[in-house]
């Protein structure tokens, strides 16, 4: 399953306007950022995926949250070494290996990594591409063409993924062997591919953008769009709300 | 009504020309529709119809196609693309949204149709096509046969007088092959809308279509009523265009002098025939 695509439902998140999702995913982002306490990294965690699981998008939340971790992983390691302030907590014969400093400072690292691309990451389950872009266009004035852009690629990507399996599965047919273990072997045998897929891919963008002109897109201008994305009461406290927790995070934590 | 006289096109990085010398007048509620082998140009044929061949493609283009009197070269795409609407062949990359309403809005909102009026004509598309319950849905978690429906939709929306499709049925399975020749047919009897459908299903072609267009190498072999064409199955069969089993066995009946009626092209058709043949009533 796809972790970005959007998960269709009528909650308190899913009813925000566009541009607040946007903002508030960043703001709360900023906040973790600005946070400096293992446990508030983790208390950022916990309630982000409690928000999402009240707007009944907790598996999603957890599985994002797992796969986040394994990102988090690598940087707790890489930080672990890298990092020798503090006294000695695991040393080889004279050797230093980690410090207290390094233990925490990896922690708190990659905990925030977590807790940062977390809200960005769910922005996606709650927000149609189609809405963002379209709010971006009519409310922060973003060129349509831009936003076109932006979410032409996010369909595209699923698109090319198909490509590839097929001619992935094409290649097998003639008797290539993509099981392999070996990253070396696999890399040889992937590389090949890149050739056609590149071409089709290129084709599509441009039938893709023949049946938009087709269809009047240079006549388009901002006031085009039908859907009107309105701000409403809780647009604002949802601001409200985040720009405290920006603040709260910035001066206490 | 679309005029295409002596058209030759020739994509810019080809050694020959994809369309040679194609001259074919499409009348209003007509349904024609286009067959060839694969390669025959087809879909240029179809794209040379609206414009998209010469103003999106390169290369050498000879002839004419005018749109009521307006010479395609001559004008911009967007004089007579609302007239003549296209539903292209690779029915992924020609959408522009991930959900089925913003996919049927984008052209209402590109041409400028007034806000109090878009919501309504979304509607009505919805409802010509029968997709209304999937107004919300993401297209990508679409059958074949739902997006299919939803390209048409997003193009009828604009209210075209001509209504071009590029194989629209090819991935499709038999029964919804049908569902979508039936309500193109629905589409030209009730609102007079001319459909040009390219198509390699020989069978519904003789089923549903007024005309019958063959191609081969570009160059236009017949045009004609469907019934006519369907005579000369050798001609079908040097091209290696596929034609219905029974229709090939009424033709070597009649070759043999055996069966004087015309090419069947349904099994109950076949066996009526058969029994005919044999003497042997139900
Ligand atoms: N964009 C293109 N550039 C160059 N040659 C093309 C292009 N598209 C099609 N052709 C060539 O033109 C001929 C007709 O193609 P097409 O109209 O797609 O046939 P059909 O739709 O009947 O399968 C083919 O020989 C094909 O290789
Ligand atoms: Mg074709």
């Amino acid at each position: 399953m796809n972790l970005l695509n959007y998960v269709p439902g009528n909650s308190f998140l899913h009813r925000l306007n566009p541009i607040t999702k946007l903002a508030a995913a960043f703001l709360y982002g900023i906040a973790c950022i600005l946070c400096d306490s293992i446990w508030m990294e983790l208390a950022f965690i916990v309630l982000m995926i409690a928000i999402c699981a009240a707007a009944g998008l907790g598996t999603r939340a957890l599985r994002l949250t797992r796969n986040l971790l394994i990102l988090g992983l690598f940087m707790f390691v890489l930080q672990l070494f890298f990092v020798r302030t503090g006294e000695a907590l695991v040393t080889i014969g004279h050797f230093v290996l980690i410090t207290t400093g390094g233990l925490t400072s990896a922690l708190l690292l990659s905990l925030r990594v977590v807790a940062t691309m977390l809200p960005l990451m769910l922005l996606f389950a709650i927000t149609p591409m189609n809405d963002l872009c379209n709010a971006l266009v009519k409310k922060a004035h973003l060129p349509y063409r831009y936003a076109f852009i932006i979410t032409t690629a996010f369909r595209f990507v699923p698109l090319f993924s198909t490509e590839f399996h097929e001619i992935q599965d094409a290649q097998k047919a003639r008797g290539v062997d993509f099981e392999t273990k070996n990253i070396l072997r696999k890399m040889q045998l992937v590389a090949p591919l890149c050739v056609p897929l590149l071409v089709s891919s290129l084709e599509k963008v441009n039938s893709s953008a023949i049946s938009a002109e087709m269809r009047g897109f240079h006549l388009r201008s901002r006031q085009s769009g039908y859907k009107e994305y309105p701000f409403t009461g809780s647009d604002l406290l949802v601001f409200v709300l985040l720009l405290a927790l920006v603040a709260f995070s910035a001066v206490f934590l | 009504m679309i005029v295409a006289d002596h058209v030759t096109f020739q994509y810019a990085d080809s050694s020959d020309p994809a369309l040679k010398d194609i001259s074919l007048k499409i009348g209003d509620r007509d349904f024609i529709g286009i067959t060839g082998t694969s390669g025959a140009g087809k879909s240029t044929l179809a794209m040379a119809l609206n414009g998209v061949i010469p103003h999106e493609f390169k290369g050498d283009f000879y002839g004419s196609v005018k749109i009521d009197g307006m010479d395609t070269v001559e004008h911009q795409v967007e004089d007579f693309c609302r007239k003549v609407g296209e539903v292209f062949q690779d029915i992924d990359s020609q959408m522009v949204a991930s959900v089925v309403e913003d996919e049927i809005l984008f052209g209402l909102e590109n041409f400028g149709v007034s806000h109090e009026e878009i919501g309504a004509r979304l509607e009505k598309a919805l409802d010509d096509l029968g997709i209304a319950e999937l107004r919300t849905r993401e297209i990508s978690s679409l059958s074949g046969g739902q997006k299919q429906k939803v390209a048409i939709a997003a193009i009828l929306a604009l209210e075209p007088q001509i209504l071009v499709l590029d194989e629209p049925t090819g991935e499709l399975d038999p029964e919804s092959s049908r569902e979508i020749f039936g309500l193109l047919r629905k589409l030209n009897e009730e609102k007079g809308i001319t459909i040009v459908i390219v198509e390699q299903k020989i069978k519904l072609l003789c089923e549903y279509v007024k005309r019958l267009v063959v191609l081969d190498k570009g160059s236009l072999v017949f045009d004609d009523v469907p019934g006519e064409v369907i005579t000369h199955i050798d001609m079908f069969k040097t091209l290696g265009i596929n034609v219905p089993p029974v229709a090939e066995l009424s033709h070597l009946l009649r070759l043999d002098g055996l069966w004087n009626g015309g090419i069947t092209l349904t099994v109950t058709e076949a066996e009526k025939m058969v029994r005919e043949v044999l003497h042997d009533p139900v």
